[in-house]
């Protein structure tokens, strides 16, 4: 995977920062949900970004910034009825995604975490990270969009 | 008519009820990242006790994360030492497109009902 992602964004981009915390990160989701509702995107599209959103944020929280509620989440944001395009970044010292284990392979079924990457992956349209690894970018595309 | 979260969604529930030797698990609307580590808290402590078969409806799961996933594959471990295989009835199509896509519908049954999975755990047994 190409770890690097310059998102086409043709909307404003809007900047949250939020506490590292599971309950606080629901606001990003919540505003953006809303603002993707809003511009009629499909119930199915709603769910992809929900989950892969949901997925990034926990991985910041816990992974990136290991539960220490002193530090930050950050969320960019751009929506438009075209594509969303979302950045969750955290204040972590940064992974590399290509060493997170394959979840489904039959070795791995077992595993009880590193399933929120691959499912980020299988449900965005493009997905990419920053070079230090504690950003990610994700685009979908709106699928029912006519120009 | 059922009261939503601040998010719109129905808010996350999970009941268990004992039938026999199984038991029945029913997990209910929108399991998000505030919520989705009381799976694996529940689950595994119910896969301690000598349950033969957990059986987890999802006819009203409307969303559930790596988190909660990854609570029922803890369970999952815990139980199997005691047999205990774990069951999942009728999720809906967004929740099996999950399952699909993580292939955890090759590491646990998926039944159409209730009585199916209970039925196919008694054989088991």
């Amino acid at each position: 995977m190409n770890p690097y992602y310059e998102p086409s964004i043709d909307g404003p981009l809007h900047d949250m920062v939020v506490p590292s915390d599971l309950t606080a990160a629901k606001e990003p989701e919540r505003v953006i949900l809303a603002e993707i509702e809003r511009c009629g995107y499909a119930e199915d599209t709603v769910f992809a970004i929900k989950l892969s959103l949901e997925e990034a944020m926990t991985n910041a929280v816990r992974h990136g910034n290991r539960h220490d509620s002193g530090k930050r989440v950050r969320v960019k944001y751009a929506v438009t009825p075209r594509r969303v395009v979302i950045m969750v970044g955290d204040d972590g010292p940064g992974f590399r995604p290509d060493d997170v284990p394959d979840p489904t392979l039959p070795e791995n079924l077992e595993r009880p975490n590193g399933r929120g990457i691959m499912l980020i992956r299988a449900y965005m349209t493009i997905v990419g990270y920053n070079e230090r690894g504690n950003e990610v970018w994700m685009m979908k595309e709106n699928e029912s969009w006519k120009p | 008519m059922e009261a939503l979260n601040r998010s719109g969604h129905r808010p996350f529930s999970l009941s268990v009820e004992r039938v026999g030797d199984a038991a029945v698990v029913v997990l209910a609307g929108d399991c998000s990242m505030e919520v989705s580590g009381q799976i694996q808290h529940n689950l595994v402590n119910l896969a301690s006790q000598p349950v033969r078969a957990i059986v987890i409806d999802m006819s009203d799961l409307d969303f559930i994360d790596s988190v909660g996933l990854g609570g029922i594959v803890a369970a999952h471990l815990r139980g199997r030492h005691h047999g205990c295989t774990i069951r999942f009835v009728n999720p809906q199509p967004a929740i099996s497109e999950i399952l699909r896509l993580t292939r955890l519908n090759q590491l646990f049954a998926v039944h159409a009902s209730l009585e199916e999975a209970l039925g196919a755990a008694a054989k088991r047994s």
